[in-house]
């Protein structure tokens, strides 16, 4: 009796168990079929097996006992708990303990013939008969279709007929270079564009345009700092050092720190264009040692570039004398802007003043009848005359003379206007327009990122694209029209207005350091990226270590340079 | 062997329906109290009666001792009831004409009965009630120094009204404890009470016959002693004893809020001698789970001790054990659940 009690618990329970098998088995099916793994789906019926033989180790384990028996069996047979009484005497002799053997054997055998033992089926093992139906269905199944492939971010192809602002970088192919060797570089920078633009018009891949578009400004920008480069740094400080002895040039020495060679160059433009000899020879005498100081220490480049802004300050001195004496000449027709310009140009030798005073004076001589223009010439004769030691200005008499007889003839006034004309926009050096140009490309570079997509990094030193626009109600008693950025505002008008939006590309935060602001910091500062007062925050470098700016910070960190190198090779780049 | 303890199973079977049978032609319904008492008799205890007056108590004894051949003895228990009233004292009996040579001669209390009939005990005061604790533990009382044992059986039957009647003491716990079971006397159905009312208003009752005798009574002891008890039964015994104390973890809410000491080890002991006269009476030679259920009321009721906030709130002490009684599983879970589903 204990036997089949036992033996129909462990059945149960076996049976339990390869239910719950068969149900794990069918989750299993159902996840191989989900993953596509076919033919491993009949296997799963395994499980149930797996969960038969796991319930019948917890069945063995959980063998009842003797104890557990009887009092089964008392308690289905309603025998008063004879069997578990008999099953503790079965080793007595007393009287009442074989008068309870019998007596319980006489109930077993009466009443336990019809007793069946512990229920084999129970509710959960109907999950069997499911689990091994699901495992079934799911072998025999079709898989699922396979997922489409996760594409890459930006394989996808581009295809654009005309790419704006590549034609900007194409221009390098004109621009004259510091050498052979840097037209070199400028004209396989415009080549690369033009391929670029080419394979952009048949269609390619968007990250490798991307990446293309990003090794041209890792070229860009390395052509641009190439006065800063490692090899250059001392001359360029020992230039700027040099330039920073002479008051007249310390704004020029900064616009070199910053590696703004346009800002130099408008710098010694101005210089030239002071009315004050002793001023031009003070900024002269400071170029001529910048450029011995940079070429004596090893930075060539910088030095013919110093030399080229030498050279060209006595002509530019000798152009703004002719633009003042005959502005002097032309006084009584200039209009009172024009004669502001005229005095502003003649105390600051500001290159604004001077394009807007050549501007009015080629428009005045227009003007002129031919007599006034005869008496003109005779004023200027009369001048010449007036100063026999010598020209009272540093213009030579050759030129002078040259001037009157020129305003002598029509043809001769119509080549002096174009001469004036020429006077406005003058013609910045060299190494300035090579900057420009630079410049400009990498302004048509982000244009072509983002006309593909992409948002470009901001820049130092591009220009925002909107100018600001101001709704306040003062009156502005100053002439200039308004420019990007700001205006001098002399009105009296309460300023209770609020500017609009400013839709430029990017805002720029600006350092406030409690610096002097007398010059860069070159050599001064501890950091990676030398700063001066005033300076953006937020000039961020390409990632391109052979191209690392002065004014680059965080050039280390976006580079592809292993994190656990890059304190080392940070300090390699500190000034 | 085994037929000779069959029956002698059997004839105590026959002998207890006998003596049921006897206190029944004069005792009118009550079945459930007289068998208490009778396994108060048989498990060699005694017994303690709560009920009102008037509903029988002590013409049930008076009945039962009648059936039985055994020296009746009655204490009516007053409240200027002395010690030596039960036990007895030494009298000075002088000699012939009042001459010296008296002696002192030991005149025996009523508590030299077989059967004695404690009338009102909790009408006592705690001293005289305290003069019964000897004989009852040790069947033997000490008068003058001299130690005298009671005749066997000796079996102490005690009537008590309800403790919330005036001119009461109640019973200290000590004594409490040495009555094997309690049985409360509840008033009779209408059927009973119009019988009784026949029974009494007519003539006189005849004298119900003399069942069990003094070896009879003894015989049925030893045997109840010889009724044996399964190892899980025992355990299942512990257990609800156990579970009555409010400090055990397997105390139910109702034990650990309203209960200040459960029973003891005595109580225990009690029940299982209970137990084995109540399979005794139904010619058993085993105890089972339902015969300590049947016990438990009878045996725990007077031990288990209500805390103030139990007694607050009205809780009963048979409604402990019923918690008890419910709480208490009898069987292990599994082979319970086993049991259940098939």
């Amino acid at each position: 009796m204990a036997r089949r009690v036992r033996g129909r618990l462990w059945l149960g329970r076996a049976l339990t168990g390869a239910a719950f098998g068969l149900c794990a088995g069918a989750v299993a099916a159902g996840a191989l079929w989900w993953l596509r793994h076919g033919e491993l789906r009949p296997f799963a019926a395994g499980l149930g097996l797996l969960g038969a033989l796991a319930a019948s180790v917890v069945a063995m384990r959980k063998r009842w006992s003797d104890e557990h028996v009887a009092l089964y069996l008392d308690e289905k047979l309603g025998s008063n708990e004879q069997i578990v009484t008999a099953l503790g005497l079965r080793k007595e002799s007393s009287e009442a303990a074989v008068h309870l053997r019998q007596s319980a054997v006489a109930a077993l055998g009466r009443s336990g013939a019809k007793l069946r033992g512990p229920k084999v089926l129970d509710a959960p093992q109907l999950l069997g008969p499911v689990g091994a139906a699901a495992i079934v269905w799911l072998s025999l199944a079709p898989l699922p279709p396979a997922p489409p492939l996760a594409r890459a971010p930006g394989v996808e192809r581009v295809q654009r007929g005309n790419v704006k602002g590549l034609e900007l970088i194409e221009a390098l192919r004109d621009q004259k270079g510091r050498s052979p060797e840097d037209e070199r570089r400028l004209r396989a920078l415009a080549d690369e564009a033009k391929k670029l633009r080419g394979e952009l018009a048949q269609g390619m891949e968007k990250r490798e345009a991307l990446s293309r578009m990003a090794k041209l400004r890792d070229s860009i920008a390395e052509l641009r700092s190439e006065l800063g480069k490692e090899q250059n740094r001392q001359g360029l400080e020992a230039a700027i050092a040099a330039l920073n002895e002479h008051p007249e040039s310390r704004k020029a020495a900064r616009a070199l720190g910053d590696g703004d060679i346009t800002a130099f160059d408008q710098e010694m433009q101005r210089l030239a264009n002071q009315a004050e000899k002793q001023a031009r020879e003070s900024a002269k005498h400071a170029l001529e040692e910048a450029e011995r100081a940079a070429r004596e220490k090893g930075a060539p480049g910088l030095a013919d570039a110093l030399k080229e802004q030498r050279d060209g300050f006595d002509k530019r001195s000798a152009e703004a004398d002719a633009l003042r004496e005959l502005g002097r000449a032309l006084a009584g027709k200039l209009d009172p802007e024009a004669l502001e310009d005229l005095k502003e140009f003649g105390a600051s030798g500001d290159p604004k003043a001077a394009r807007r005073l050549a501007e009015a004076m080629g428009k005045a001589l227009s003007k002129l009848s031919e007599e006034e223009r005869k008496r003109l010439a005779e004023q200027l004769q009369k001048q010449l005359q007036q100063s026999p030691g010598g020209a009272p200005s540093p213009m030579t008499q050759q030129e002078l003379e040259d001037m009157a007889r020129r305003l002598a003839s029509p043809e001769g006034q119509k080549e002096l206007e174009e001469q004036l004309r020429e006077m406005a926009n003058p013609e910045p050096s060299r190494e300035a327009q090579r900057d420009g140009a630079l410049g400009e490309a990498e302004r048509g570079l982000s244009e072509a990122e983002r006309g593909l997509g992409m948002v470009p990094m901001p820049m130092p030193g591009s220009p925002g694209e909107a100018p600001g626009k101001s709704s306040g109600q003062g009156q502005p008693g100053g002439k200039d029209p308004g420019g990007p950025g700001s205006h001098h505002d002399s009105g009296s008008g309460d300023h209770a207005g609020q500017s609009q939006a400013v839709a430029a590309p990017e805002l720029r935060a600006k350092a406030n350091v409690q610096r002097s602001g007398v010059g860069p910091m070159h050599a001064a500062t501890l950091g990676r990226a030398p700063a001066r007062p005033g300076d953006t925050a937020n000039q961020r470098g390409t990632g391109s270590l052979g191209s690392v700016a002065p004014g680059e910070i965080g050039a280390v960190e976006q580079s592809e340079v292993p994190e656990e190198y890059r304190e080392h090779v940070g300090r390699y780049f500190e000034p | 062997m085994s037929e000779s303890f069959q029956s002698r199973l059997a004839a105590a079977k026959k002998a207890s329906e006998q003596l049921l049978e006897a206190v029944g032609t004069v005792i009118v319904g009550q079945h459930e109290v007289v068998q208490q008492v009778l396994w108060g008799l048989i498990a060699g205890g005694h017994v303690l009666l709560e009920g009102n007056p008037g509903l029988g108590k002590t013409l049930l004894v008076r009945t039962l001792s009648s059936c039985l051949d055994l020296r009746f003895s009655r204490i009516q228990f007053t409240p200027d009831l002395m010690p030596s009233d039960i036990t007895g004292t030494n009298v000075l009996v002088m000699g012939e004409g009042g001459s010296a040579g008296g002696r002192f001669e030991l005149h025996r209390g009523p508590i030299f009965g077989q059967v004695v009939l404690a009338d009102e005990i909790n009408r006592a005061t705690p001293k005289t009630q305290s003069a019964l604790l000897e004989a009852m533990q040790e069947h033997s009382v000490t008068i003058a120094g001299v130690r005298h044992t009671l005749e066997e059986p000796f079996f102490v039957l005690a009537t008590e009204n309800p403790i919330e009647m005036e001119g009461t003491y109640p019973l200290p716990e000590a004594q409490l404890d040495r009555f094997l079971l309690k049985v409360l006397v509840e008033s009779p159905g209408d059927d009973d009470f119009a019988q009784i009312l026949r029974r009494t208003t007519g003539a006189p009752a005849p004298t119900p016959a003399r069942v069990l005798g003094q070896t009879d009574v003894l015989g049925l002891r030893a045997l109840c002693r010889e009724v044996e008890v399964a190892e899980p039964v025992l355990r299942y015994a512990a257990r609800l004893v156990g579970a009555s104390d409010p400090g055990s973890p397997a105390a139910p809410e109702l034990v650990r809020r309203s209960v200040r000491f459960g029973a003891g080890v005595r109580g225990g002991q009690s029940l299982v001698l209970a137990g084995k006269a109540i399979a005794l009476l139904e010619g058993r030679a085993q105890v089972s789970f339902d015969d300590i259920k049947r016990a438990a009321p009878p045996v725990l009721r007077h031990r288990i001790l209500r805390s103030f906030e139990g007694e607050a709130d009205g809780v009963t002490t048979d409604r402990v054990v019923a918690e008890l009684l419910g709480s208490v599983e009898r069987l292990p879970a599994n082979v319970a659940h086993a049991a259940a589903a098939s």
